[in-house]
């Protein structure tokens, strides 16, 4: 009943926030993805020249105070966005101010995460809830985390070893069990949990209809990667434009939808509903070649 | 915030969702002044369920010392300044509980511990509290204390782990009120670390998701005890279901020493979410902390539970502890004899509440040999 009541005025404050609340111009805002020639696949690198070509936005981020828990000053103020496509890839070049680099995850430490919301299915003059959407109102969101990326680019899965360079461990039973008898002990990454089980790519795919339904999508397609440099994540997120999935947008050149973000940082113990989004910015994917 | 109402705490109190007790709910009595933190359940658990990758410094079941020892460090002492002093002194209590003491923003109060809090699960034990000046002797009571506190997730009614995580990752079963954090589901937010006021939800760095004790669930749906139970050497503990006080069924072992002969006490019941082990207070310990951890009634316990020899229900079901791996859903004590009978109603457990105690002669006729003590 309450999470309904939530859920309810979730969407209601939504509504409100897209109508009055929002930052002036919010709506107006525009990014340009800008088309590419020659080049084709995915659009993973932070320091492509093309991204010079591509006009940056800056888009304001607001603290999630919708639903608890909620950090009501979240340290990252605002994004510098920037899009592009190939005809087949589209791609957020996405950039903010954090003076920690956190991919190192234990119990008090928290990774930094950037995300790129858009509707599953847009029609143009929809507004949805720009928060995670609503029953009906499906989302699809992209979600980068530097302990994924931290992973691929190591060693893979964290080790204990890894995180803890001095701890000794006798035995797992991994070691001295058959993998069908060991799996009781491997938790998490037993049942497929999509935050646990071995990673190809940093981001996530998922899907949402309002708060506390994020869902991970069982097709994933997305691909991205970060660079730390001197106090700032460039970090990039691309995804197919006919992805062939109902739950994520179909795109192609011409097109119009809307796209929100919301980042996390991991120095300030943001994660989950403690983080700082955006209203939608509209989002324009360009024709022609350059 | 919807109204449920907490027995523990004599009224009814805020809490994220609404009132579901379950048909059955999971309860545990542990006595206090028969543990020697041996550790064996500690052991049992921890070869039982939590070995595995990431689990290395988790333990499920913990012996704690008290007052100087915690797991993870400082726990109840920190989430006890942060609760501040509150008025738990009758029945009803007039403080604030963690859903009503939660921050603007917030589900629960809480903290999240660090994690060099976990790198000493065993910190502070046997410390006593009190010097021992030069000169001094010991006189009885002895003037130092300290005493053993086996945990485990109290799998409580209103569970704070429940009501803080903002997934619903977290669910309490309907059939036997267990707690389980879905491995599939939960993404590692804490939430629950934090909000979890006995620190009974662990995080593990390796799957990054968060863990909790089962309450042995494959066991206790079979009939059967849970193994920090069932491996008890001092068979200090008894696993079953208890009742809320208005339907508590006096051949409930459970049931009978929380709810009619009142010594088993919850493990601070000011926090608010109604936990479901239930403690012996150890009785040489000073009213003023034992008050503060197991609220009020501790006095009368004590002195219910020192008459327990002249009391031969109550003693019955003190014998029923660690006399049977069945879970005791009904029991009676007849013919000097504690009988514990499952939940079909067949006997799993027959205890004599005196031992017939045999006199052997100092000296042996057939091996012609005089007996020694010594063995």
């Amino acid at each position: 009943m309450q999470i309904k009541r939530l859920q309810v005025l979730a969407i209601l404050a939504g509504a409100f926030a897209a109508l009055f609340a929002a930052p002036l111009g919010a709506q107006d805002l525009v990014l340009s993805a800008i088309p590419l020639s020659g080049s084709a696949g995915p659009l993973v690198d932070p320091d492509a020249a093309y991204w010079r070509d591509a006009p940056a936005i800056k888009v304001e981020m607001l603290p999630q105070n919708i639903t608890n828990p909620q950090n009501p000053d979240p340290a990252v103020k605002e994004l510098n966005v920037r899009a592009a496509h190939n005809g087949q890839w589209l791609a957020f070049l996405i950039e903010w101010a954090d003076p920690t680099k956190s991919d190192r995850i234990v119990v008090d430490q928290f990774g930094d995460q950037v995300a790129v919301e858009m509707p599953s299915a847009y029609k143009p003059g929809d507004m949805p809830n720009p928060m995670m959407g609503a029953p009906g109102e499906r989302m699809h969101i992209m979600q980068w985390r530097a302990a994924f990326q931290h992973d691929i680019e190591t060693s893979g899965e964290p080790k204990i070893s890894d995180l803890y360079p001095y701890i000794h461990v006798d035995v797992y039973p991994d070691e001295v069990l058959r993998a069908t008898d060991a799996r009781a002990y491997t938790g998490a990454v037993g049942v497929d949990n999509p935050i646990s089980r071995p990673k190809r790519s940093a981001v996530l795919d998922q899907m949402a209809e309002g708060f506390g339904t994020l869902t991970v999508e069982p097709e994933q397609q997305s691909d991205g990667r970060g660079i730390w440099a001197d106090g700032r994540w460039r970090v990039v997120i691309t995804h197919p434009m006919a992805p062939g999935d109902p739950n994520d947008p179909s795109l192609g050149p011409g097109d119009q939808t809307l796209a929100a973000f919301a980042v996390w940082e991991g120095g300030a113990r943001e994660v989950g509903a403690r983080k700082a989004w955006s209203n939608w910015v509209q989002l324009k994917v360009e024709t022609g070649h350059q | 915030m919807p109204k449920v109402y907490n027995w523990q705490i004599g009224r009814e109190m805020e809490y994220p969702y609404e009132p579901a007790r379950p048909a059955k709910q999971f309860a545990m009595v542990m006595d206090l002044n028969k543990c020697i933190a041996c550790q064996t359940c500690t052991v049992a658990c921890k070869t039982n369920w939590t070995p595995g990758r990431g689990q290395e410094y988790m333990f499920w079941n913990n012996v704690e010392s008290k007052p100087y020892g915690f797991y993870p460090l400082g726990w109840d002492v920190k989430i006890l300044e942060k609760h501040g002093v509150q008025d738990a002194s009758g029945p009803v209590y007039k403080g604030k509980t963690l859903f009503e003491a939660a921050p603007e923003g917030e589900r629960v109060l809480g903290y999240l511990p660090d994690d060099l809090d976990y790198a000493h699960p065993n910190v502070g034990e046997d410390d006593s509290l009190g010097d021992m000046p030069q000169g001094d002797y010991i006189t009885i009571p002895h003037m130092q204390w300290m005493y053993y506190l086996p945990r485990i997730c109290n799998h409580c009614t209103y569970p704070a782990c429940l009501g803080s995580c903002p997934r619903q990752s977290i669910y309490k079963r309907p059939e036997d009120g267990i707690v389980l954090l879905d491995q599939a589901r939960c993404r590692g937010y804490r939430e629950c670390v934090k909000g979890c006021p006995y620190k009974k939800t662990y995080f593990n760095p390796v799957t990054r998701v968060s863990e909790k004790c089962i309450g042995c669930y494959p066991a206790v749906e079979n009939g059967y005890q849970t193994q920090c139970t069932v491996s008890c050497i001092g068979k200090i503990r008894l696993q079953g279901f208890i009742t809320t006080p208005d339907k508590a069924r006096e051949d409930n072992p459970l049931d009978y020493l929380i709810h009619v002969a009142k010594i088993a006490k919850p493990l601070y019941p000011q926090f608010g979410l109604e936990a479901n082990v239930y403690y012996i207070p150890p009785v040489h310990v000073p009213l003023p902390f034992l008050s503060q951890m197991f609220g009020h009634g501790v006095p009368e316990a004590i002195a219910t539970y020192r008459r327990a020899k002249d009391d031969e229900k109550l003693l019955g079901a003190l014998l029923l502890f660690g006399s049977t791996p069945r879970i005791i859903h009904r029991f009676k004590v007849e013919a000097g004899t504690a009988i514990g009978f499952d939940e079909q109603g067949d006997e799993v457990s027959r205890v004599p509440i005196k031992e017939p105690i045999h006199i052997r002669p100092a000296y042996d006729e057939r091996h012609e040999v005089y007996r020694s003590n010594t063995t």
